[in-house]
């Protein structure tokens, strides 16, 4: 379904990723982990479409070619990144914002728009799932929202696209642990074999709540280390040590086992 | 500038001395601080005198301004149109025309429009003295808390000998009362003209008003607004005014907390396209002890518009415990946009807590991202986004009527 080849990305002049490769198919879920710096975000934002940053190698969902399109052309092939950090806009209402993106996406599938009734209904629907009380529905987008609040809204905003492809972002940073339940059963729910998700994050707690099909250690820009749940277990014990200290002579080893 | 003195209205006192007035005293530039900003050479072509007869039929202007209920006094080319008005008073509400309150009561109206020479701020002012003899008059009895607005609506049509008329509106509310009076200012045709409007509010102990500025006169037009407020002891004035049209359109404000323990909330937004240049000049002067004042001001620059906020707040000897706020925010959409924003503090008085700030910035790009991420075409997530800054002025008004109106002009349906 996603087929990440070859992926380079800089910003101002800085390499940041080095040729990384992933296969993602239906349904699963991959968790990316890795030190700070080691590319996870620019990874999550070269999905995403982010402007800045100088990017070479293919990506296609679906065979089609993402890395050509508009971060909303993107969306519109499915794509849902929950960022690190929510944006705050002021002075847009986060309901009157939900149904836009809902159906822009659905005007550029070419599929009819949803009422504000209709949608009502469904924002309810998500709203349950990531336990929010309805009048976050009226207030700013983020605008205020606590850590959680704004991670609970991410899922929100994924419940109500029902996207095809799902990054998160480090959803889990900040989060104490009744929040941390609460964003994972929502993932959870949300889990589908037509959906796809990446899992991003620097710590193995998360995976406690959402288990991964695989997980990938992400070094200095590459997949060094791919593997199943387990490998996260690892990770916890042990650090990202050992696959620092494999970078240089190991690399080329360490591609090949994430291509796997 | 022609400034013809023929005497055509029986309301021609003070006329003389005011255009003495402009005589000897001339008329603002560039250097005169609160003007700097304003396009001398196109105010130097208007055509000030007493009201031009309209040649034409009057316009339909049903589609030109909000659709409010209630009484309703409309004035068109300086004079009010009684056809088009609806002069229904409901009970505590008297409301007449400005000339017939002026011939009937001179004496009554003399504290809005006699000013000694020091008490007149510009040339602009001393022409509306001159030849403001019409307009709408609104007086609200002791004690009456009216439920529907009031809606003052100028209309300017002005021909090929560039009229600028003057306009007087005179908003008195009694001692515990309460009102609404929304201010529309409209124009037709794309001859160049202008309005020169002043209005004068006096607020009894203990009243409230919610006093509405719209300006959205054609792009070929030059909209003058004069405020002239004076509370008295714990009155509340909420001012909201929208400064949308005009090449350059002026909205000032000077009001006076007159009596101990009264509080002035004014907000506004100013939007500017193609090179228009919307001017905010706004004073609030602390006369007496224990009153609060708040300024919120936003401005959207596009294009090559150019805005302004001069915002002046007079703490004088005396208004002890005097609580003052300022804000102005901008937002510049264009390279060639610009903003001139200036805050003037002056505190003579003790125990006084005054705050100001101004921003300038441009759209959020990390918003605009994080929408695009979300499937909303930049086009439409750049609309959200300056609506978004501009609604936070806009909901302040309480009539919806005002900004379902409002966000229609700004380009988008929901409110």
């Amino acid at each position: 379904m996603l087929h990440v080849n070859n992926l380079t990305a800089a910003i101002g002049g800085k390499q940041i990723l080095n040729g990384l490769n992933l296969d993602v198919g239906a349904g699963e879920v991959h968790a990316i982990m890795g030190p700070n710096g080691s590319g996870k975000s620019t990874f999550a934002h070269s999905l995403a479409g982010r402007d800045g940053y100088d990017i070479t190698g293919d990506v296609t969902l679906d065979g089609a070619d993402l890395l050509d399109m508009e971060p909303e052309a993107r969306a519109a092939a499915g794509v849902f990144m929950g960022f690190q950090y929510p944006v705050e806009i002021p002075g847009v209402n986060n309901m009157y914002f939900l149904r836009t993106a809902l159906n822009s996406v659905r005007r550029a599938r070419g599929e009819t728009e949803v009422g504000a009734r209709d949608f009502l209904n469904v924002s309810k629907k998500a709203m349950d799932l990531v336990e929010m009380k309805e009048d976050f529905l009226y207030r700013s987008v983020n605008a205020g929202f606590s850590g959680g609040e704004k991670k609970r809204n991410e899922i929100l905003q994924m419940a109500i696209m029902e996207p095809r492809l799902a990054i998160l972002d480090e959803t889990d940073s900040g989060l104490d642990i009744d929040a941390l339940r609460i964003i994972a059963g929502g993932v959870n729910a949300l889990r589908s074999p037509e959906r796809s998700m990446i899992v991003i994050t620097h710590y193995q707690r998360l995976l406690d709540y959402i288990k991964p099909d695989f997980v990938h250690v992400l070094v200095d820009g590459r997949i060094v280390k791919s593997g199943d749940h387990t490998l996260a277990l690892h990770l916890e014990a042990n650090g990202y040590a050992d696959f620092e200290n494999e970078l240089g002579g190991a690399s080329e080893q360490s591609l090949a086992g994430a291509q796997s | 500038m022609t400034a013809s003195p023929t005497a055509i209205d029986p309301v021609v006192t003070g006329r003389a001395a005011a255009l003495d007035w402009v005589e000897s005293s001339g008329y603002p530039t560039r250097r005169t601080e609160a003007w700097r900003y304003a396009p001398h050479k196109k105010l130097g072509e208007l055509s000030f005198g007493p009201p031009v007869t309209l040649t034409t039929n009057v316009p339909n202007i049903a589609e030109l301004m909000p659709d409010l209920d209630g009484p309703r006094i409309v004035v068109v080319n300086g004079v009010v149109d009684v056809d088009l008005s609806m002069m229904i008073s409901p009970a505590g509400l008297r409301l007449s025309s400005l000339l017939d309150a002026r011939r009937e009561q001179p004496d009554r109206l003399a504290v809005h429009f006699d000013r000694t020479d020091g008490q007149i701020s510009d040339a602009y002012m001393a022409l509306n003295l001159a030849f403001g003899g019409d307009g709408a008059v609104v007086r609200v009895d002791d004690g009456v808390k009216l439920d529907v607005p009031i809606h003052i609506v100028d209309v300017e049509v002005p021909d090929e000998t560039r009229n600028a008329s003057c306009t007087g509106v005179v908003i008195e509310l009694g001692v515990g009362s309460s009102a609404t009076v929304v201010e529309t200012r409209i124009g037709v045709g794309a001859e160049f003209g202008g309005s020169n409007i002043r209005t004068t509010i006096a607020l009894g102990e203990n009243s409230s008003l919610e006093h509405v500025l719209l300006q959205n006169v054609p792009s070929s037009h030059v909209h003058l607004s004069n405020i002239d407020v004076t509370q008295g002891a714990n009155s509340v004035l909420r001012a909201r005014s929208f400064n949308l049209g005009a090449l350059y359109g002026r909205v000032a404000y000077s009001v006076d907390l007159a009596g101990p323990g009264a509080h002035a909330d004014l907000s506004g937004l100013f939007f500017g396209f193609g090179d228009q240049v919307l001017d905010q000049q706004i004073n609030v002067i602390h006369s007496a002890a224990n009153c609060t004042s708040r300024q919120t001001y936003r401005g959207v620059l596009d294009d090559a518009s150019t805005g302004i906020f001069n915002g002046g707040i007079d703490v004088l000897r005396g208004a002890d415990g005097t609580d003052a706020e300022q804000s102005n925010k901008n937002l510049i959409l264009s390279d060639r946009a610009e903003v001139n924003t200036q805050p003037r503090l002056e505190i003579l008085a003790d125990e006084v807590a005054c705050k100001h700030g101004a921003t300038v910035g441009q759209l959020d790009e990390s918003a605009m991202y994080y929408m695009r991420s979300r499937g909303i075409p930049a086009v439409e997530a750049r609309r959200l986004l300056i609506n978004g800054f501009a609604d936070q002025v806009v909901d302040e008004v309480s009539l919806e009527a005002v900004r379902v109106w409002i966000a229609q002009r700004l380009g988008h349906e929901d409110v």
